[in-house]
C-alpha cells in the first residue's frame, strides 16, 4: 500500500518535469548558456585560441530542468519531503554498491567514505562498518530520499525528491549499507 | 502643513505595503542559508578557514605544504601564483597576445580611456574592477567592459573569448602587486551588488541543490574525492588565469564549469547574477595583490 504511494508521487514528479520543460521552452531566461533548439539544451564554452569568439558545445546532460541562479528563473526548489518505507526492504546488496560508485547515480564516494575504494571525499559521515550504527531501514532511507526532512541545512542531495534515484535504487542503496560489518 | 506631510508619508507607506508583498509572493520557494559573518577583506578568512595565515605573504610561501596535495588548500594554491611560481606558462603568451590587440586598438588613446585609465596609466585599473558604469548605468566587470569598448572600436571581442581574456590578463599585469580595492561598504550600486553575490553565494540551485557555500563555506580543507576545498576568499586576484587542463578561463567563465560541475544550468558570461557574484567575492580579496599571469590546474 505504502510502496504504492511512493509510486504514485514518483509519477506525479516526473510529470511535473515534463510540465516544467514544457513551460520552460516558451519562457526561457535570457542569460541562459542553452540552446532551445538541441535535444540536451544546456551548452559548455569552449575558448578557441587567437580568437575573439566564444564558442559552446552542447553538454551531455540537459540541466535546464532545474532551478539555475538566474534572476529570471521563477521555478521553485523541490521542498523537503518525508516518506514511509514499507518492509520488507527487498534491497540488493550488489547493485546498491554499484549505484553507491555510479557517476549518474548515487556516486557516494564524493563525499563519503566506503569500503574498497580510493579517494573517498571526507565532507560525509563514514559509511565503513555501517552496520554497527543499527539504524533502522526507514531513517537511512528517509536520509537518502531527502536528508533535509532531518536536517533543512543538509547539504546531501535529496536523491528520492529530486528524482535521481527512484525508490528501488535507494531500497538497493540502503541494504548495501545496512550489509557493511 | 505638518499634518499633512504626515498623512502623505502614511499615504507613502501604504501605498508601498502592497507592492513589496506583491514582490514577495512572486518570490518562488529557495533555499537559502543565511551566514552574513563576511568581512569585505582577504584577512576576513581568518573568521571562516584560517588558511589565510599561511598564504597573505604570496613572496615566502611554505613549499612543504605546496608539495603536499592534501596541503594545497591551506596555501589556497597560491603557489601557482607569481612571483613564487616562476615558470613559464600560458598564461604568458595570453599576456604577449593582449599587450598586441591592446595596442592594435588604443592607436587614438580611446580604448583605454573607455577602460577607465586615468590619463592613459593603465597602473591600479584592475585593482577597481568591477566598478559602476556611468554608460552601462550599472555594475560591470573587466571583461563585460573590454567587449564593450572594443566594439567602439569596432573589433569583436566576446566576454570569454581568449582574446577578451588575453586583454583583460594584459590589463591586469599592469597593477600586478597591487592589491585589490573595491569600496563595497559606501551605500551605493558596488554594496547593493555585493550584497545580492552574497546572497546567490548560499542560495541553493541545480540537480543537486547545492549553493556555492555548500561546499565553499561550510567544507573547506576537507576532500571531495580527489579535490580539497577552498576558501572563497582571495580567490579573484589571478583572473583570467590559464587552466592547464583548459585554457584561459576568465572568471565567469570558471563560474559556469562551477555550474556544470555540480549539475547547474550554467549562466552567460557577463549576466547579472555572474557580475554580482564576482563583486562579492572581489570584496572578500580586498587587499589582496592582482596576481598575473597565473595557473591553475
Amino acid at each position: 500500500m505504502r510502496t504504492g504511494t511512493i509510486f504514485l508521487c514518483l509519477t506525479a514528479f516526473v510529470a511535473h518535469a515534463a510540465l516544467t520543460r514544457a513551460a520552460l521552452a516558451s519562457d526561457f531566461p535570457a542569460d541562459f548558456a542553452a540552446n532551445p533548439a538541441a535535444v540536451n539544451m544546456t551548452q559548455a564554452p569552449k575558448v578557441v585560441v587567437n580568437s575573439g569568439r566564444l564558442e559552446w558545445t552542447p553538454f551531455n546532460r540537459d540541466l535546464t530542468h532545474w532551478p539555475s541562479l538566474s534572476y529570471d528563473d521563477k521555478r521553485p526548489t523541490l521542498k523537503p519531503r518525508k516518506v514511509m518505507l514499507s518492509e520488507p526492504l527487498n534491497g540488493d546488496p550488489a547493485r546498491g554498491r554499484a549505484l553507491a560508485l555510479a557517476r549518474d547515480k548515487g556516486y557516494c564516494i564524493v563525499c563519503h567514505e566506503m569500503p574498497g575504494e580510493d579517494w573517498p571525499g571526507t565532507v560525509g559521515a563514514l559509511l565503513l562498518h555501517f552496520k554497527k550504527n543499527n539504524y533502522p531501514n526507514e531513517q537511512v532511507f528517509q536520509q537518502i530520499f531527502d536528508a533535509r526532512a532531518f536536517n533543512p541545512n543538509s547539504v546531501m542531495p535529496p536523491f528520492g525528491t529530486f528524482g535521481i534515484l527512484d525508490e528501488q535504487e535507494i531500497r538497493d542503496l540502503v541494504a548495501y549499507l545496512q550489509s557493511l560489518d | 502643513m505638518k499634518r499633512t506631510l504626515l498623512v502623505l508619508m502614511l499615504l507613502a507607506g501604504m501605498a508601498q505595503f502592497p507592492v513589496q508583498a506583491a514582490a514577495l509572493a512572486e518570490e518562488p520557494y529557495r533555499e537559502y542559508d543565511v551566514m552574513e559573518d563576511y568581512v569585505p577583506h582577504v584577512s576576513g578568512d581568518m573568521r571562516l578557514s584560517g588558511s589565510y595565515k599561511y598564504w597573505k605573504d604570496p613572496k615566502n610561501l611554505d613549499w612543504r605544504l605546496a608539495g603536499n596535495p592534501d596541503d594545497n588548500w591551506k596555501l589556497n594554491w597560491k603557489f601557482m601564483d607569481p612571483p613564487f611560481n616562476t615558470s613559464v606558462h600560458g598564461g604568458h603568451f595570453a599576456v604577449d597576445r593582449g599587450d598586441t590587440i591592446f595596442h592594435e586598438l588604443n592607436k587614438t588613446g580611446r580604448f583605454a580611456a573607455c577602460l577607465g585609465a586615468k590619463k592613459g596609466s593603465l597602473k591600479g585599473l584592475r585593482a577597481r574592477y568591477p566598478m559602476h558604469r556611468a554608460d552601462l548605468k550599472r555594475v560591470a566587470g573587466l571583461e563585460e567592459v573590454i567587449e564593450r569598448c572594443a566594439a567602439k572600436e569596432g573589433r569583436v571581442l566576446q566576454n570569454g573569448s581568449y582574446d577578451n581574456s588575453a586583454v583583460s590578463i594584459y590589463v591586469a599585469s599592469m597593477s600586478a602587486g597591487i592589491p585589490i580595492n573595491i569600496n563595497v561598504i559606501s551605500p551605493g550600486p558596488l554594496k547593493a551588488a555585493y550584497e545580492r553575490g552574497r546572497k546567490l553565494f548560499h542560495t541553493r540551485a541545480g540537480r543537486f541543490n547545492l549553493a556555492c557555500s555548500s561546499c565553499h563555506a561550510h567544507q573547506i580543507g576537507l576532500h571531495l574525492r580527489g579535490n580539497v576545498v577552498t576558501t572563497p576568499y582571495g580567490d579573484v586576484a589571478h583572473f583570467p588565469v590559464y587552466r592547464t587542463r583548459y585554457q584561459l578561463q576568465s572568471l565567469h567563465l570558471r563560474f559556469a564549469e562551477c555550474n556544470l560541475d555540480t549539475r547547474t544550468q550554467p549562466l552567460l558570461p557577463g549576466s547579472r547574477p555572474y557580475t554580482d557574484l564576482e563583486v562579492f567575492l572581489t570584496g572578500l580579496t580586498n587587499g589582496y595583490p592582482v596576481s598575473v599571469p597565473s595557473e591553475r590546474d
